[in-house]
């Protein structure tokens, strides 16, 4: 009798984990995604790989891993897909820094997808859990102009990026080849 | 004492069982796979932000894809049956390298064998081999243009 009503007591518990509400105190923006919610947790930040494996590399693979935080209310592996920044930026330079450490974040959980159930994370404020100041996400960028210093110039990054060019020069906007944008254009002036 | 004890433990067991979680740290068991989709960027495909999840792949999305790849966005292999895998090494390779082994099979379907590891709902791969290339053949832009629209070519000034 005692056993069954742990076990049950275990499963509520659990359950209520699962749909727990991470909006509360949330100062994330509102982008207006499929399935968003404010969500503001605490976890530790970690190599997904390493998390995931035990394959682990110095400090988190350095910037050329993907990483995620394990979220201490539930213990789940939560997979962060972006920063707060609008120009087609990751998560892994704004997480890098605290490479295994506790930290708050605040962010949206998005998506809704019908064969894929679980949400991904979008991180935009983080910070050492306990400390004041919250931190933009916006790490990015700079780090790009860093390693790409020969890209420099006016506009987005993304058209100036030479591995996208590289790429851009090989097999044209749609994937199809030169030819094809070329048709395109000449189609859609 | 030890009754209690038992009672903590217990629950800490249902807890985990319930949950299908794993301890923090600890290794999850993966296993071989080899499974065929197209590479996705997994913002677009996920978020809505460019509409939804079929304007996201192929070809209206291949700019988009690339560009979501070089900003360091986890790359996806979808399955027909709409399942996504993370890609956390592709043949070696770390995925944030700034290489272009990542960037030059944007929106290919591929046959990739690897190890799967399943998390939280998430499916991840470690991709050791790509078994076939078949190229880019989902020509979304016959229904969809170009995704976002600004991805769309430019005549050079």
């Amino acid at each position: 009798m005692i056993f069954r009503a742990l076990l049950a007591s275990a499963f509520l518990f659990t359950a209520n984990a699962h749909a727990a509400d991470f909006s509360k105190g949330s100062k994330a923006k509102e982008w207006n995604l499929y399935g968003e919610e404010k969500a503001l947790f605490s976890g530790k930040v970690v190599d997904i790989l390493c998390e995931l494996t035990g394959n682990c590399a110095a400090n988190c693979g350095d910037g050329k891993r993907h990483m995620g935080i394990v979220r201490s209310a539930d213990n789940q592996l939560i997979a962060v897909l972006k920063n707060r920044q609008a120009s087609f930026n990751g998560a892994t330079e704004d997480l890098l820094p605290y490479c295994n450490k506790m930290v708050d974040v605040d962010g949206l959980m998005i998506g809704e997808d019908e064969v894929v159930t679980t949400k991904f994370y979008m991180v935009q404020l983080i910070r050492i859990s306990g400390e004041d100041k919250w931190n933009k996400t916006t790490r990015w960028t700079k780090q790009w102009r860093a390693k790409n210093p020969e890209a420099k110039g006016k506009g987005a990054w993304f058209r100036r990026d030479p591995r996208v060019k590289k790429q851009l020069a090989k097999t044209g906007h749609f994937g199809l080849g030169l030819e094809f944008d070329a048709k395109y254009l000449e189609e859609n002036e | 004492m030890l009754t209690k004890l038992f009672q903590i433990t217990l629950l800490a067991t249902g807890t985990l069982i319930g949950s299908g979680l794993t301890p923090a740290s600890a290794s999850t068991a993966g296993k071989v796979v080899e499974i065929k989709g197209e590479i996705i960027d997994t913002w677009c495909y996920f978020s809505g932000v460019m509409g939804d999840s079929d304007a996201t792949r192929g070809t209206a999305h291949h700019t988009c894809a690339l560009w979501c790849a070089a900003g360091g966005i986890p790359v996806g292999v979808r399955t027909e049956e709409g399942e996504v895998y993370m890609v956390l090494k592709f043949k070696g390779e770390d995925p944030l390298e700034q290489s272009d082994t990542i960037m030059e099979i944007q929106s290919d379907i591929i046959t990739a064998r690897g190890m799967h590891y399943l998390r939280d709902g998430v499916n991840y791969i470690v991709v050791e081999d790509v078994v076939a290339n078949d190229g880019i053949t989902y020509l979304s832009h016959e229904d969809y243009d170009s995704v976002p629209p600004f991805s769309a070519p430019k005549k050079k000034k």
